[in-house]
């Protein structure tokens, strides 16, 4: 009677010498290929579900490769922003040089060039052309401008804004100009981008889950005959879990496959019209395909998700189904 | 091996099963008989564990059955031959895949299991038929792939629920043969039919139920 106290393992390993775990990676290597099998017996019906799935893997996907670019493209225009400091009419030319050097030793401050109020007249009548009319001028309007970069490290709005402020205090200084309200508007956008995204990416997460969990109900109800005789026979839970476990992840690898292909596309086919908007900002900036990081981070995720939604599923719908 | 202590069991405030007592010995054979609705399902179901006794105590194996965790019912079920009267075959699984299926859910590698596959097959007189689908086959051959299927992981006991409940008499006579056999070897044999004419000319004993109580029985019980 000591057969019958035996668990199926010890049993297994009486009549060969194969360890636990050695068995467990060939069943797991056993059902992987057979669910495999079972994806090409009704080829159409998956390759739906992996498009649908793949779709809702694309779209925050590729939201987020294009914000994840966008706020650098916004960093590199962030550092080439400086701020104009006119000078008050009265300041000589000599004061307006002092002032420059002065400013120029600042921690925060990389780089202060000079421009007289000559030099801006000039400026002005060779850009404008309105040579004749400022000709005519007895004094010269335009006042001497210091134009200020400030220092990598600095570019922060608080740290801009302090700059400025501390700027305005200064003697013989007129008014101080930073164009940093449509830097700010960038900002805000791509914080509302990135939310949206995530929202985005959340729900169509769900919506993964759900797919796959419903695509899992009705494999179990079409093998619920199956599912009853294993149980019969005394299949445990783990066993009847496996091949639904292993279909989830075959479905989010294809789903990933499938949605790296259309986010590929998809760069391909902005890469042009993007590429002339970044060269009239005077940018290099390019659409970047899914890096290898990236690449694997979705087929991570899709991967994973299916398998929860398989999970999930699976366990109550199995419990539904016991012999009566 | 069976021991049934004051078992009741109530469908719906109906008694499927009341006060039923008995004991069946290690390696007998013995029929449960009884018309339709007597209580017969009920009894294997609650060996099966597919149900659970209303009150009184299921010993199987020394192993009292109300003690078991839904996670010990599988190990316990693999202890059980278990045949079905319409089979329960699986029709897309090759005859093969069907009496293999109680190892391979044990984990058995291929070379052992299609050995012990064989050797069943080999018993039941199908070895030539096992490439094929359970549906080509006569009702007296899927009987005999449900038979090869419960005794493929050698068990101490099976069951078997009208076993020839759809055959014709020559053939309910060799299915009967076939358990005899293995009750032979000393595996422990019940066996629920309604067909008394067969019963009555096998020399087993008989645990008769009517309206869930054990109205008779023969020699063997214990109680």
């Amino acid at each position: 009677m000591a057969l019958f106290s035996q668990t199926p393992t010890q049993n297994a390993s009486r009549t060969r010498p194969e360890s636990v775990s050695k068995r467990l990676v060939r069943e797991h290597k056993e059902v992987l290929m057979s669910s495999w099998k079972r994806l090409w017996k009704a080829p159409l019906a998956n390759l739906l579900t992996w498009l649908t799935l793949a779709i809702a893997l694309a779209l925050p996907a590729a939201l987020m490769l294009l914000l994840s670019q966008a706020s650098h493209l916004g960093q590199q225009v962030n550092q080439s922003s400086h701020i104009s400091v006119f000078l008050s009419l009265d300041t000589t030319h000599e004061q307006g040089l002092l002032l420059s050097t002065e400013l120029a030793k600042r921690t925060d401050i990389a780089n202060v060039s000079y421009l007289s109020a000559t030099q801006a007249l000039a400026e002005f009548k060779s850009s404008s052309g309105l040579e004749d009319i400022l000709s005519s001028l007895i004094e010269n309007p335009l006042p001497a401008t210091l134009l200020i970069e400030p220092t990598n490290s600095f570019l922060g709005p608080d740290a801009i804004d302090k700059l400025t402020q501390q700027l305005r205090e200064q003697d013989n200084i007129d008014q101080v100009l930073v164009d940093m309200a449509w830097l700010d508007r960038l900002q805000s956008i791509l914080a509302i981008s990135q939310r949206f995204t995530y929202s985005l990416a959340l729900l169509l997460a769900l919506g993964v889950l759900l797919v796959v969990g419903n695509t899992v109900r009705l494999h179990i109800e079409s093998r619920k005959e199956e599912i009853l005789v294993i149980k019969l026979v005394g299949g445990t839970d783990a066993y009847l879990r496996r091949p639904f476990l292993y279909a989830g992840f075959w479905t989010g690898l294809f789903s990933a496959i499938i949605a790296w292909i259309i986010l590929q596309l998809g760069v391909i086919y902005l890469h042009q019209p993007l590429l002339w908007l970044a060269q009239s900002y005077q940018s290099d900036w390019q659409l970047q395909g899914l890096s290898w990081m990236g690449s694997f981070c979705l087929i991570f995720t899709s991967c994973s998700l299916s398998v929860l939604g398989a999970g999930l599923t699976v366990r109550r719908q199995l419990n539904l189904i016991e012999p009566k | 091996m069976i021991s049934f202590e004051q078992v009741s069991k109530k469908y719906h405030e109906k008694n499927a099963l009341a006060n039923a007592s008995f004991h069946l010995q290690r390696g007998t054979m013995a029929f449960l008989t009884g018309h339709s609705g007597a209580g017969k399902s009920t009894l294997l179901k609650l060996i099966m564990l597919m149900a659970h006794p209303t009150s009184g105590k299921v010993i199987v194996d020394r192993q009292d059955l109300s003690q078991l965790n839904r996670a010990q019912v599988p190990a316990h079920r693999r202890k059980i031959g278990l045949v079905f009267q319409n089979h329960q075959l699986l029709m897309d699984y090759s005859v093969f895949d069907n009496v293999a299926l109680p190892l391979k859910i044990s984990g058995y590698n291929e070379r052992d299991s299609g050995r012990r596959v064989r050797a069943a097959l080999d018993k039941v007189g199908l070895l030539d038929k096992e490439r094929l689908s359970p549906q080509t086959l006569s009702s007296g051959e899927q009987q005999r792939i449900g038979i090869a299927r419960a005794i493929v992981n050698k068990p101490k006991l099976i069951l078997a629920d009208e076993p020839t409940g759809n055959l014709d008499p020559a053939l309910s006579a060799e299915i009967m043969r076939l358990f005899q056999q293995f009750n032979q070897v000393g595996v422990s044999v019940l066996i629920a039919s309604h067909d008394l004419e067969l019963i009555q000319r096998l020399p087993h004993p008989v645990i008769a139920l009517n309206q869930g109580r054990i109205s008779g029985s023969a020699s063997l019980m214990g109680h």
